[in-house]
């Protein structure tokens, strides 16, 4: 995650020019547009976040099966990704394209582990968006009488405590053009939503989808229900 | 052309069309059947869906990739989530649908006497399904599938005799870029059986069902309008379950890819696989595991002997002993989920075959005197 930082403020500035993104307070009290049974993606958070991880983190995460043309569900437009696409050169020296799959981490090993792919993280992850919000904002000193491995960090989130990736966000680790704080625990905010997309990019269309057919169905088993109820009384 | 001809026309040519309406007008059913019995209808109908999306899932499923393959569906073919929701979630309402049809015949003896043909092919659909419903584990790619396969694989190569034959022939031999594709075609065999199954079970239990007397009734419209109410709200929970909790059931690992460098301490499986899992842990290896499942099939098929009433009603104590077993059987699945204290699920696996070869010939006979 520490490598390529020069991506970043290149990277920052083209996507987040575009701005059509605006700022809302998720932190206090934390929360998700993406949580509970009417959630959605909050573009403009998975804009900032696409931003982060491209700058910090896709150095050694990969994103498996998305394409760059795929960054048009969170919001953006064609020229938009294609401008993204163009900045972005390819392990074979040529620019990506919209087509391009994201383009796939170099040989990273960190202390002998092998970064996860984060292309559907949050589906795999007990609590999901939350975890990974914990998980980037979880570095600590390690507690009193804890012993860590060689070249392990602590996080109070991960399992076991030990974790060999190290904090990688800082404040201002990129320029929000919307004008959004990039605070450490706002870029973990917004890297957890767009990581949420990334899992699920169907979620919202999913839950809209899910809410039109239960209203349908539940009409129609009423309907159902009484049909049945007048045929079983006319057949006595 | 006559006038008769004319009249006769559209039933003359469509025959079977003929045969189906005179079969559903048919008064020969008995009245007030409880909604419990669309149980095989809606079960009929979650197959024809799972083989639907099925069929559709096959066209763009590579099993060289398995996991990356259906991420490719889901993100990249058009309505390729809703396909694989479709079959995820059919699947598991599937067994659902299934497991409380099997309980109510334990519950109601409907595998006594003539209906005996019957429960052993409801019985054969529960194997064949179950074995589906592995096969679908394994092919979904994720950290579990993988492991459970591997570990069967490797367990069933140690046999020997007809049964490593048999093992050799189903798997193909060692672990290797052909095994999905070999299981995948062993998946999609075993749903069309499956609705075979279904059907001769279905058939088999009419068959079976006393000649009613007094006044009947007609499919069309009497028992229809239940069943397309029970199909509504069988749609509505479907769609509660697919849209809002997509990965219910499917076990922790289902999500995690596949690797040889993971592995789990425990493999975590689809919910409606639990139950067996349970009852094959105490076992260890491929021989221990068949032998587990062979003595429960064994025990299900012969229940019809082992069932010594005089064809009477169930009598209370049968069917507090029936509900206990039901109890037993979520504490297996249970146990295959968070580990249980060994005693605790030696009583569990043990009671499963004391109900059934003990306690359910001493209870009816009991019962019948």
């Amino acid at each position: 995650m520490m490598r390529h930082r020069f991506l970043a403020p290149l990277l920052a500035a083209g996507l987040l020019a575009c701005g059509a993104a605006r700022a809302e307070n998720t932190l206090t009290p934390l929360h998700f547009q993406s949580d509970g049974w009417r959630g959605s993606i909050d573009k403009a958070a998975a804009q900032r976040g696409f931003a982060v991880y491209q700058s910090v983190c896709a150095s050694c995460h990969g994103m498996s099966g998305l394409h760059y043309r795929d960054l048009e569900g969170i919001g953006l437009t064609p020229e938009q990704v294609a401008g993204i696409a163009a900045s972005i050169k390819l392990a074979d020296g040529s620019a990506a394209t919209p087509d391009s799959l994201f383009k796939p981490p170099g040989a990273v090993n960190m202390g002998g582990a092998v970064p996860p792919d984060l292309g559907a993280i949050v589906a795999q992850r007990p609590g999901g968006t939350r975890y990974v919000y914990e998980f980037l904002t979880g570095f600590g000193p390690a507690p009193d009488g804890m012993t860590l491995l060689p070249g392990h960090f602590y996080n109070r989130a991960f399992p076991g405590g030990q974790v060999s990736m190290p904090n990688v966000l800082r404040d201002n680790a990129v320029t929000y053009a919307d004008g959004t704080k990039a605070s450490a625990a706002q870029e973990a905010a917004d890297v957890a939503e767009f990581l949420t997309w990334s899992s699920d990019p169907d979620l919202a269309e999913r839950h809209i989808i899910g809410l039109r057919t239960v209203i349908f169905f539940a009409l129609l088993a009423m309907v159902a229900l009484a049909a049945k109820r007048r045929i079983w009384r006319e057949e006595g | 052309m006559t006038t008769e001809t004319k009249q006769g026309g559209p039933r003359a040519a469509t025959p079977c069309l003929a045969g189906l309406c005179a079969g559903l007008m048919r008064r020969d059913l008995a009245p007030g059947a409880p909604w419990l019995s669309t149980l095989p209808v809606l079960l009929g109908a979650v197959l024809a869906l799972l083989l639907a999306s099925g069929m559709a899932l096959a066209v763009f499923y590579d099993p060289r990739a398995a996991q990356a393959s259906l991420r490719f569906i889901a993100l990249e073919v058009p309505a390729g989530w809703i396909m694989r929701g479709y079959h995820v979630t059919g699947a598991g309402l599937g067994f659902v649908l299934l497991y409380v049809h099997l309980f109510r015949m334990l519950l109601t003896r409907g595998y006594r006497g003539p209906a005996a043909a019957g429960w052993m092919l409801w019985v054969t659909l529960l194997a064949a399904l179950l074995l589906a419903g592995w096969l679908g584990f394994a092919l979904n790619g994720g950290l579990g599938g993988y492991w459970s396969l591997i570990d069967a694989i490797s367990a069933s190569l140690a046999l020997s005799g007809p049964a490593g034959g048999v093992a050799m022939w189903f798997f193909g031999g060692a672990p290797g870029d052909g095994t999905l594709a070999r299981l995948l075609v062993f998946h999609a065999v075993l749903g069309v059986a499956a609705a075979g199954l279904l059907w001769l079970a279905c058939a088999a239990t009419r068959q079976a069902r006393p000649a009613p007397a007094g006044r009947m009734v007609a499919f069309w419209p009497v028992y229809a309008a239940q069943a397309f109410a029970a199909l509504a709200l069988l749609a509505l929970v479907f769609a509660l379950l697919m849209c809002f909790a997509p990965h219910w059931g499917q076990g922790a690992q289902s999500q995690l890819p596949a690797s040889s460098l993971a592995v789990p301490a425990a493999v975590s499986y689809p919910w409606y696989l639990t139950p067996l899992a349970g009852l094959t842990a105490l076992f260890p290896g491929a021989g221990g595991h068949a032998l587990a499942v062979i003595a429960a099939a064994a025990a299900l098929y012969a229940l019809p002997w082992l069932d010594r009433s005089g064809g009477g009603a169930p009598g209370g104590l049968y069917r507090a002993l029936t509900w206990l077993l039901g109890l037993d059987v979520l504490g297996l699945g249970l146990s295959a989920v968070c580990p249980l204290a060994a005693g605790l699920q030696i009583l569990l696996f043990v009671w499963f075959f004391i109900h059934f070869l003990v306690l359910t010939p001493a209870v009816t006979a009991m019962e019948a005197a």
